[in-house]
């Protein structure tokens, strides 16, 4: 067999399968976007031109699940980030029994983030709650506190449950780079007489440079994309107040069963992620990555 | 000296406080999922059952059909990951080893696929399926879990290739061997440890995928564990030891293949994305 055919039949049935399950969609998508079409006229669509979107545009809800939105990858980033450094630096000095404890410590990474949601929404229940009974030992807490439905807390609660969700990919990412740093770097920082603090900022930080913005910014898409937790644990409630465009269009495709609007909401979001998408490119032509 | 014994008791009390964050939910879920029903509504908590019980996993089993939400799941989730470590070994092969017009692109387009949420494309996805009279089939999720397996499998296949000196296929491939017969008799057998943790991190993410499963899945013979648990949110009453039990086996599965693959799958994962 020629040498380009063979590579084209071995390429083949990955590339085909990302045309037509992913990349024909997310054109008929924007499509779909411009039509009426629920469960009840799938096969007899109608055009309706930027009707879904200024339906989008008028609710007044709208605004607020952009800032919840904001909010929602911002902390659970942020907070991310911070400890799962704190994790992955007090991973990299070895100690015995340290593959064990990686495997219990990182393996949330792995599970069903909804039924992460659901398991967490049993944890920080308002009535029965062990998250309530924990604090209310510790003098903490005078009675039960409803953290998923009271409007106050149900945001802070996902965030914090996201968090916890995802400390182990950023613990994994950044201890990989920091295991990577030359050891002679920290042996000669230490003979100048370096402390912890010193050789962090100068030495750790800068060096992992690449990959800190490289996980922060997949994990901004991946935690913008991700309705699964808070599917889990409120749907978006307590009277709207941990809904984000994730989830909404989720609510707007199994409860309102309005394919049109939900893609619509899909194309909004789509535009905000290529924003992100393009930062990623850019520091891949500064050569931050290579490819 | 002194200040570095502050530094060692610190780094111990961070270690025990993340390692009581991190397992401790689970430690909860599976003693709420043995106590028997009354014990599980009590305030103030109580925090070992007094008689365990499975009685929890049988309702889970008998009554509620979680033998045939899992034995679908099962055959979902092996099925697509065996395709998606098949394609990806193909894909990452020669996205590797040859060099040609394309490449960079079909590299960055992998990545781009990762960036697609699932939900996003999953409307077109349900009315094309649906005029290929696919919905409601577990061929149709199989399909969809297998293309995003690939994509991620590929650029994980990747990172392992990259290790792998080319001159073990050199001589292969002097004597005759196509790329197909290297990849196969040569490299496979070599990258087993790599082979092992694509498969299973294609059969997590299969296994753990709700949103599609809940649209292109409705009738209960078809149903998935995940789908299983959507559903017992939305019935009214359910038991929380019966919801307890039903997480426990939606989780285990991953819980054992993460166990087993963990230090192979952290490693395709953080080269590949390292080093793009």
């Amino acid at each position: 067999m020629k040498k380009s055919k063979l590579r084209f039949l071995m390429l083949l049935p990955t590339f085909i399968l990302i045309l037509f399950v992913n990349l024909y969609p997310l054109a008929r998508g924007g499509v779909i976007s411009f039509q009426r079409l629920t469960v009840f006229n799938l096969n007899n669509p109608r055009f309706i031109g930027w009707s879904n979107y200024k339906t989008i545009i008028r609710d007044p809800d709208f605004l607020r699940i952009l800032w919840n939105t904001f909010i929602w990858i911002t902390l659970s980033v942020t907070f991310q980030f911070l400890l799962g450094l704190i994790l992955a630096l007090l991973l990299a000095k070895s100690f015995p029994g340290r593959g064990l404890y990686m495997g219990l410590v990182f393996y949330p990474w792995a599970l069903s983030g909804f039924a992460i949601g659901l398991l967490w929404s049993w944890l920080l229940n308002g009535q029965f709650g062990i998250v309530n009974d924990i604090l209310i030992r510790l003098g903490i807490l005078k009675f039960p506190v409803g953290f998923l439905s009271d409007e106050r807390f149900a945001m802070f609660s996902v965030i914090l449950v996201n968090v916890w969700y995802g400390i182990p990919f950023f613990a994994i990412m950044l201890l990989a780079a920091i295991q990577s740093i030359p050891r002679e770097l920290y042996e000669a920082a230490e003979i100048d007489g370096a402390g912890f603090w010193r050789r962090l900022f100068s030495i750790t930080l800068p060096y992992i440079r690449p990959t800190i913005y490289n996980t922060i910014l997949l994990r901004t898409i991946w935690v913008m994309n991700f309705p699964d937790i808070i599917y889990g644990m409120t749907r978006g409630g307590p009277a709207g107040t941990t809904n984000i465009l994730a989830v909404h269009m989720i609510n707007v495709v199994y409860y309102r069963n309005n394919f049109g609007l939900a893609s619509a909401l899909g194309m909004i979001i789509a535009s905000i992620m290529t924003v992100f998408a393009v930062i990623y490119l850019a520091l891949l032509e500064r050569g931050e990555f290579e490819l | 000296m002194r200040k570095r014994r502050i530094f060692s008791v610190l780094r111990i009390i961070g270690l025990t406080v993340f390692l009581i964050i991190a397992i401790f939910p689970l430690i909860w879920i599976f003693l709420t999922s043995i106590k028997p029903s009354i014990e599980v509504y009590t305030f103030p908590v109580k925090y070992f059952p007094s008689k365990p019980t499975l009685e929890a996993y049988r309702y889970l089993f008998s009554f509620a059909k979680f033998n045939m939400y899992f034995k679908n799941s099962f055959l979902v989730a092996t099925t697509s990951a065996a395709f998606s470590t098949l394609f990806s070994l193909m894909a990452g092969y020669i996205l590797t080893r040859e060099k040609f017009r394309l490449r960079a692109f079909l590299i960055l387009l992998l990545f781009f696929v990762q960036m697609l949420p699932t939900y996003l494309i999953m409307i077109p996805q349900f009315t094309m399926f649906s005029k290929l009279k696919l919905t409601n089939t577990l061929t149709s999720v199989i399909i969809i879990y297998t293309s995003f397996g690939s994509a991620f499998g590929t650029i994980m296949a990747r990172a392992f290739l990259k290790n792998l000196p080319r001159t073990i296929e050199e001589a292969a491939l002097i004597d005759g061997c196509n790329r197909f017969q290297v990849l196969f008799k040569v490299i496979v057998p070599l990258l087993l440890p790599g082979v092992g943790s694509i498969f299973s991190f294609c059969f997590v993410n299969s296994w753990n995928e709700v949103f599609t499963a809940v649209l292109f899945l409705h009738t209960d013979r078809k149903m998935t564990v995940p789908v299983a648990l959507y559903s017992f949110v939305s019935k009214a009453g359910i038991q929380w030891n019966v919801m307890a039990a039903g997480i426990v086996v939606a989780l285990l599965p991953t819980i054992l293949v993460f166990s087993l693959a963990q230090k192979y799958i952290v490693e395709g994962l953080t080269q590949g994305s390292l080093k793009a």
